[in-house]
């Protein structure tokens, strides 16, 4: 049954059914003693800002939570001559913000700045919005296109997972019942790269992406020797469409056929209809979209 | 499972609360505390009414739990006024009749006060984008932009 938009009081209140065990621990170490304790029957509290409308009006029906909100040790932005580390409790406003990742991530930190709204972007975490792998994950496509990894630890063992070998399905992906998502590695590109993002959405803030799209080419000389694409929105996970990215590599821009490219996004991609928008509407966007993003980097690179 | 202990800073003053494992910021300063001038309107993070500044950040407080924030610093909109009277965000609100029927109000007070806080001198595209999590349904949107431009300009902390 649908509920009142006019209800006088959220049933969420202090009067509610306590959680049996809130655990906030100051260490990566106790975090993982008590994931590998509890397992799946303990929900991990990033930013909650997926979390709370998941289950809004029901959350005393998660027993057991484990908060990170104050491991500092997983909160932060490295760079070394190879790649950027960022810890998995660091905000989508951090990212926004580090200067150093505008210069040498430019497509990353679009999509960081195009997350929810400021109250959403100064709580929500780069770790949660992997873990929850929602299709529209914001960051999740540029993750994809720059080869991120994800590191993925236990009490006592990690292993790292590629991006594009994570998601499995809406919301699904391959992390086990112990394991807590820790760090996202990400290769620096070559200096002569360049990018581009777009999220479409009914409004510009406060919006789900109905398909959001990023694609990083890096040059030699003026042919491109490396390009990642891929779209959210447009599948039951995010997707790197390998097939264009092979598409491009050796060509130089001006070689491309940008409707040829943009018929063949539309035939990679596997979208669905739901309220944000239909098949053929996703289909359409990604087709114009590819157009778009060429003509854009072809225009900055003159 | 026992309430929680936690001590929370509220516009300038601690309290030390037991709080419940499942309980919001925005329960705990409208019921605990009675600061009632915070708002709930979608609850799922929508909406903005609830904003508040949690350690200099504008945040939904109906997405955070009181447990999470322990020793944290909060203002709601009731921190705004002081004994010299309103504060410039309030006056500049009624001066350019940026308030209809002021739901909206206290959540936008608090976005305009975390973006004035950090950048004392907004451009009105940044403006914009600090608002962009609050909704307004009667208002409109240009008259709350206008009253932050000057209260900016008048104020700029």
């Amino acid at each position: 049954m649908k509920k009142s938009p006019m209800k006088l009081e959220s049933s969420q209140t202090i009067s509610g059914v306590d959680f049996e065990n809130y655990f906030q621990p100051g260490s990566l170490k106790e975090a993982l003693e008590i994931k590998a304790e509890y397992g799946r029957d303990i929900t991990i509290a990033a930013g909650t800002t997926d979390l709370f409308v998941a289950y809004y009006e029901r959350l005393h029906t998660i027993k057991n939570w484990l908060d990170l909100s104050k491991i500092d040790e997983l909160k932060y932005i490295k760079f070394s001559e190879k790649n950027v580390k960022i810890g998995a409790m660091t905000t989508h406003l951090a990212l926004k913000e580090s200067e150093e990742l505008k210069g040498k991530f430019p497509v990353l930190q679009a999509a960081a700045a195009d997350v929810g709204s400021p109250q959403i972007r100064s709580r929500g975490t780069i770790g949660g919005n992997i873990a929850t792998s929602s299709p529209s994950g914001d960051l999740l496509t540029p993750l994809l296109s720059y080869q991120a990894r994800f590191k993925l630890e236990t009490a006592g063992k990690s292993r790292w997972a590629a991006a594009e070998e994570f998601f499995t399905g809406p919301k699904q992906n391959i992390m086990g019942p112990k394991e807590i998502l820790t760090e996202i590695e990400v290769p620096l590109p070559k200096n002569d790269s360049s990018g581009y993002w777009i999220k479409i959405g009914r409004r510009k803030a406060l919006v789900i992406s109905t398909l959001n799209f990023s694609l990083v080419l890096e040059f030699n000389k003026e042919k491109i020797s490396r390009a990642g694409l891929a779209m959210g929105s447009a599948a039951p996970t995010p997707v790197r469409l390998k097939k264009i990215e092979e598409m491009l590599v050796g060509k130089s821009l001006d070689e491309l056929d940008h409707r040829k490219l943009g018929e063949e996004v539309k035939k990679q991609i596997a979208p669905i209809d739901d309220v944000r928008g239909t098949k053929e509407y996703r289909e359409d966007v990604a087709f114009e979209t590819m157009i778009n993003a060429l003509e854009d980097i072809e225009s900055r690179r003159g | 499972m026992a309430k929680l202990d936690v001590e929370l800073t509220v516009n300038g003053e601690k309290y030390n609360l037991k709080v419940g494992s499942q309980e919001r910021l925005l329960d705990t300063i409208r019921k605990q505390l009675k600061l009632t001038g915070t708002k709930e309107g979608c609850s799922v993070g929508e909406c903005g009414a609830c904003t508040v500044i949690l350690d200099d950040k504008a945040v939904n407080s109906c997405m955070v739990l009181t447990a999470q924030v322990d020793g944290s610093q909060i203002i709601t909109v009731e921190g705004l006024e002081s004994k010299g009277g309103l504060h410039p965000l309030q006056k500049a609100f009624i001066e350019k009749q940026a308030i209809q029927c002021g739901f909206c109000t206290p959540g936008m007070l608090m976005s305009a006060l975390a973006l004035i806080k950090e950048n004392p001198q907004p451009s009105k595209e940044e403006i914009k984008t600090a608002l962009e999590g609050n909704l307004c349904r009667c208002t409109g949107y240009q008259q709350i932009i206008e009253a932050v431009e000057a209260a900016a300009e008048e104020w700029g902390v």
